[in-house]
């Protein structure tokens, strides 16, 4: 995707908000932490379900069925009932454009 | 024993014998049914909680208003319960008293009917007893406080030990997990917070017994506890309420930490009257090498749902889960347990025994689940189900989720009635049909009957045996 598509703009996400996104078959949420854009693939890892109507709350963002919490910065997994961490992909930011690297 | 048999077919509200109810003159608080902001901020100010606290169980509430009622289950018996049809915070006293003779003589006569001072004298380490939504009375002996030893109810582990409870506290099980645990978090009073420093071994239990005693209450206790690396302890828990015409709720949440070697037995004996909707939430984590055990014995209530869980997080860590379920006339016991396997070389054994009668029902319901990477992973399930009439019923659901091919899954079910040729052998041993009969059942909770410690053994043979009378004829 070096040179791709950008795959939203970054007024399309506000601080504190999330944007569910689709990069090259793979549900990708892009989460706004403060004004920096942090990408996570939009699964739950408990229970494989996506995590785009769950609460971003500073750099976490937390699953709306069980309540698992992960660290959108770094991918951990904060509390149960997740046990393991999200994947996370490096964002790059050009000309107002959100670009994700798979 | 057999002259404290009673005719067969007695009715059964007359032998619990933790029936009573006390006055509530006395009482300091209670809130009006129903639940609202208003209600949480009330609870929050009266218990002069700290900002994120009052955040947090604002927070909760939103989320218990917005999640839906669990979709599975016994959704006929879930649909009775009414939430605005609930007292949700009832404070019977002023504080906590250190010394037995400072509690109010009402609520010391219940306690003294169900026999906790006497057990503290006999073997505990430390007695915490919570009378409806607060702790009324508790003790720690001295030298396990020289040793650092933390035992106290949750109020006022938030007072006094505001950093250890901010840092662990709805860890385990976020508000978000289910309906009932975010109306927990909204609402939790009471309940018991143990921390056990590095390498502390608690050789004697401690104890916290729980009574709902007024009608239409919710009771929401929260237990956390922490067991600091190579630290050791065991942690007992009992439950009653009064006999009442329509019903109540007890819905607590309980979160275990085992650190590193360190190890945690939780056993808990409940015995509700028959119109106590039990729906709890109960999680354990275990690091490397450390041990949980839950020991979880269900008799009455109306409809008890529970899976304790541990999350086997660290190498070589073992999880061991032990339960028994009774359910009589107009009762479901839908019971079961929880493991998931996050690391290597973990081991968990589930051990899950079931008996229904006069038309009740039980369920099985666990999950075991293997992550990727959790080589050398070891599980088994056994679930055994009694089924006494043609009234009652049994089902077992067990689910497997196994992500690695290098583990060892071993499941094992069985329902039985009970057999004819045993009836007629231990009959024709001068037995009566009562007697077998409870001495067969008896023989089927034995697993369960001999990890308990003496004075709850003897209670809970006691309790099934009253029980299993009305089975016969």
């Amino acid at each position: 995707m070096a040179d791709g598509q950008a795959v939203a703009k970054m007024n399309e996400v506000a601080p504190g908000t999330t944007r569910r996104v689709v990069v090259d078959g793979v549900e990708v949420l892009l989460c706004n932490v403060e004004g920096r854009i942090y990408a996570v693939e939009d699964v739950c890892t408990h229970d494989g379900a996506p995590l785009d109507q769950g609460e971003l709350d500073g750099k976490c963002i937390v699953c709306p069925r069980h309540g698992a919490t992960f660290d959108v910065t770094t991918g951990a997994a904060l509390t149960l009932p997740a046990v393991l961490p999200v994947t996370t992909y490096p964002v790059r930011i050009e000309d107002d454009g959100i670009y994700v690297d798979l | 024993m057999a002259t404290e048999l009673k005719t067969p077919g007695a009715d059964l509200s007359e032998d619990y014998r933790h029936g009573f109810h006390d006055s509530e003159e006395s009482y300091v608080f209670k809130s009006a049914k129903g639940l609202n902001r208003e209600i949480v901020e009330r609870i929050s100010s009266m218990k002069s909680e700290p900002e994120w606290m009052l955040a947090f169980r604002l927070k909760a509430l939103e989320l218990f208003r917005a999640k839906p009622m669990p979709a599975w289950g016994d959704l006929a018996a879930l649909s009775e319960i009414d939430f605005d049809d609930i007292h949700y915070f009832v404070k019977s006293t002023e504080g906590t008293e250190k010394s037995w003779d400072d509690v109010p003589d009402d609520i010391k006569r219940t306690f003294d009917r169900l026999g906790i001072p006497e057990a503290e004298r006999k073997f505990l380490s430390g007695v915490s007893a919570q009378y409806e939504s607060e702790v009324v009375y508790h003790s720690i002996r001295e030298d396990l406080e020289k040793d650092g030893v933390l035992f106290c109810d949750m109020d006022t582990a938030l007072r006094e030990h505001p950093e250890i409870v901010k840092k662990y506290f709805a860890t385990i099980i976020p508000p978000g997990d289910n309906k009932f645990a975010a109306l927990n978090s909204a609402v939790w009073s009471g309940g018991s917070f143990v921390y056990v420093p590095p390498g502390v071994e608690v050789k004697t239990p401690l104890q916290a017994y729980f009574r709902i005693n007024t009608e239409n209450m919710g009771q929401f206790e929260r237990t956390l506890i922490i067991a600091d690396k190579g630290s050791k302890v065991h942690y007992i828990e009992g439950c009653t309420a009064p006999q009442f015409s329509t019903s109540s709720l007890h819905s607590a949440v309980v979160e275990l930490i085992a650190m590193e070697g360190a190890s945690i037995r939780y056993t808990t004996i409940q015995n509700w009257y028959r119109n106590i909707f039990n729906l709890v939430t109960k999680r354990a984590v275990a690091y490397k090498n450390a041990t949980v055990e839950w020991v979880d014995g269900n008799i009455g209530s109306r409809l008890t749902m529970k899976y304790p869980a541990i999350y086997l997080m660290g190498e070589g860590a073992r999880g061991e889960i032990l339960s028994a379920a009774f359910s009589g006339e107009g009762q479901h016991q839908d019971a079961g347990a929880k493991v998931i396997h996050a690391a290597p070389n973990t081991t968990s054994v589930v051990t899950n025994k079931s008996v229904s009668a006069h038309g009740g029902k039980t369920t099985y319901r666990g999950l075991v689940e293997i992550y990727p990477g959790a080589i050398g992973a070891k599980t088994r399930v056994k679930c055994d189900a009694l089924i006494m009439d043609e009234k009652s019923a049994s089902d077992t659901k067990p689910t497997m989720k196994i992500h690695e091919q290098q583990s060892t899954v071993e499941h094992e079910a069985s329902v039985s009635k009970i057999g004819e040729e045993q009836m007629f052998y231990a009959m024709s041993r001068g037995l009566s049909e009562a007697d077998a009969t409870a001495m067969i059942v008896n023989g089927f909770f034995d697993f369960f009957v001999k990890e308990l410690p003496m004075e709850y053994a003897v209670e809970l043979n006691r309790l099934i045996k009253m029980e299993m009378e009305g089975a016969v004829g």
